[in-house]
């Protein structure tokens, strides 16, 4: 931490400003109380002040090196005292050879010198305690904002690593899984083959290259969402349909990347994986009360019983949606009969963006 | 060869790509032949039974019943070639018993490798049952919990989740399975499902006893230091001293 009078020209006006601010109530007080003449009451209240002014500046590396939480409270004592003598010493010797020189002459005023030293000398100790408090001030507001910058950028930090936690990884069965399925349409269908691989390297890519916290429009999620639909549509064939009904009012909202794709990988795992006969994904985003609302239907088997539990993709979304939005209220699931709906609301303003 | 020598085949994956590519692969072996393909573990394992192939061409992850659980309901195995995409576990299996298996995807060597291997122990008339066994054992370390429990009735397969049964009694070699409607008998020891089941509802109350606690009435002094359950449907089940702890520790009592 710099000196903070010599921060900037404005700081140093600041502080002599005050000093002379001082000298002026001084130089009133010897007018109009002890009736001196007005250039010995001036010389009398610009040297003093000023002169403790500029003695009281190195004051500061004494206060920032006994910071009261880094040493004893004896050693912090200790060298106040001591500086606070040296300090008087200096500032009253000077000041009187200085003025006593001025007005050698002047007998009252030489008197007024002599009569005045313990006053002067507790109101140097005054102002003293006065500039050693501002000192001490300044460096715990200091050390209080930096602790509130610091804490702030922990917290982002651990809001980005958390949102990298949640963010879906790919899926490695799915991935192993289609790369069977192009090796088997190289025999077979070989134009299908390429359309595969470049619609499961669309898939990759999209999900490899944005960071969690980083947000998308809803077109480009869903883009994303249709190639891997499809990528799945080669692999079970005619047993996964899907349809898009988007209302186009949607396609320009803001969400959160790769944030539906767990939905529906959900929805072809406990759907598609579960079923023996067709599954049906049904997506729609229409716009209401300031929300684009985005509603996922998918059939299942209720007969089916999943081998091990669920729910973590789910929570992690739920998650997700907390770190940025601040709300836990934006996804919704339900069950009716063999259908499974997934309700995402998503707010039209994103309040604290990542990246 | 002639045509009644030749093996039968079936192949039971989900993904009609992965069925075609093991058709496209077995072309070149005309002692092989394909008597049919199904896409779940239910029908799988029902042809299986019916048709009695003498090779199987089997996907772990699969609607109804994965693989593994249709081997476990298997009385006589035919040699089989795994085929699985991503399953650590799987995988683990495999290697510790020494079997063959396919990663999906797989190359045509890699393939043949695994079918002239097939042929080999089809030809000694190999029986899988020993190795089959294996597998199941290691598949079952494994540390997920159940939610689901294939049992087989003569040719007929239930398919019982956890959160129905009531409580489970020790039975010889078997474990019996109290459902509402039924009790089921499955080849399995009281530590297997004790170690899979639910510890937070599943309490075993004595060596041969445990019990859904979601299905307990009352816990009763049977006599003299010891104590019984009471379920919802009026059985009575003896608590050893070790079982009512953990019990009561389960109940927070």
């Amino acid at each position: 931490m710099q000196h903070p009078v010599f921060k900037s020209t404005g700081s140093i006006l600041i502080y002599f400003g005050t000093w002379i601010l001082l000298a002026g109530i001084q130089f009133i007080i010897l007018v109009f109380q002890y009736h001196f003449p007005l250039e010995i009451a001036l010389a009398d209240a610009l040297v003093f002040n000023l002169l403790f002014g500029l003695i009281g500046l190195p004051m500061w590396f004494i206060v920032r090196y006994t910071a009261p939480s880094s040493k004893n409270l004896f050693n912090i004592v200790f060298n106040h005292l001591t500086s606070l003598v040296l300090l008087l010493v200096i500032w009253f010797g000077l000041a009187y050879s200085i003025l006593s020189l001025l007005f050698h002459d002047e007998t009252v005023y030489n008197d007024f010198l002599t009569v005045s030293v313990p006053m002067r000398v507790i109101s140097g100790v005054l102002l003293y305690l006065l500039l050693g408090l501002t000192f001490y001030l300044l460096i715990y507001n200091y050390n209080l904002q930096e602790k509130l910058k610091m804490e702030a950028r922990l917290n982002t930090l651990l809001k980005e690593s958390e949102l990298n936690m949640l963010k879906s990884q790919i899926n490695p069965h799915f991935l192993f899984n289609s790369l069977n399925s192009i090796s088997s349409l190289t025999v077979t269908n070989p134009e299908k083959a390429r359309e595969m691989v470049i619609k499961l390297s669309d898939f990759l890519r999209y999900s490899v290259s944005s960071g969690a916290g980083s947000l998308t429009s809803l077109a480009e999620e869903l883009e994303n969402i249709k190639r891997y639909l499809e990528i799945e549509k080669i692999r079970f064939g005619d047993k996964l349909v899907y349809e898009l009904n988007v209302n186009p009012q949607c396609v320009e909202q803001k969400i959160p990347v790769m944030i539906l794709q767990p939905l529906y990988e959900n929805a072809i795992k406990h759907g598609v994986y579960e079923s023996t006969d067709q599954v049906l994904i049904e997506t729609e985003c229409n716009v209401s009360s300031g929300c684009s609302e985005i509603r996922i239907i998918n059939d299942f088997d209720p007969d089916a019983i999943p081998r091990v539990g669920a729910g973590v993709g789910l929570n992690n979304i739920r998650e997700r949606l907390r770190l940025t939005y601040y709300r836990d209220d934006l996804l919704k699931t339900r069950k009716e009969g063999n259908r499974f709906y997934v309700e995402l609301r998503i707010p039209d303003e994103t309040l604290n963006q990542l990246t | 060869m002639k045509p009644e020598h030749r093996h039968k085949v079936l192949l039971i994956d989900d993904e009609p790509p992965a069925r075609q590519i093991i058709r496209d692969f077995l072309k070149s072996y005309p002692g092989l032949e394909i008597i049919g393909e199904y896409a779940d573990g239910f029908s799988g394992l029902k042809a299986i039974q019916e048709l009695k192939p003498d090779l199987v061409f089997l996907d772990i992850q699969m609607p109804k019943l994965t693989g593994f659980e249709l081997l476990d309901l298997l009385d006589e195995p035919p040699v089989i070639i795994f085929s699985t995409a991503y399953d650590q576990f799987a995988i683990k299996a495999f290697e510790m018993n020494a079997v063959d298996y396919l990663l999906k995807p797989y190359s045509k060597d890699r393939f043949s490798q695994a079918v002239d291997k097939a042929i080999i122990s089809l030809g000694a008339g190999n029986k899988e049952v020993e190795s089959v066994k294996k597998i199941i054992e290691t598949v079952e370390e494994e540390p997920d919990l159940l939610a689901r429990i294939a049992v087989k009735i003569r040719h007929k397969v239930h398919v019982i989740p956890v959160r129905e049964i009531r409580y489970l009694e020790a039975d010889g070699d078997y474990v019996t399975l109290h459902t509402e409607r039924d009790k089921f008998l499955k080849e399995k020891t009281m530590k297997y499902f004790e170690k899979h089941l639910d510890p937070e509802r599943f309490i075993r109350i004595h060596r041969s006893t445990i019990i859904n606690i979601d299905f307990m009435d009352k816990l009763e002094y049977y006599d003299k230091e010891s104590y019984a359950v009471l379920m919802k449907d009026g059985t009575m089940l003896k608590a050893s001293t070790s079982g009512y702890k953990v019990l009561k520790e389960a109940l927070k009592l």
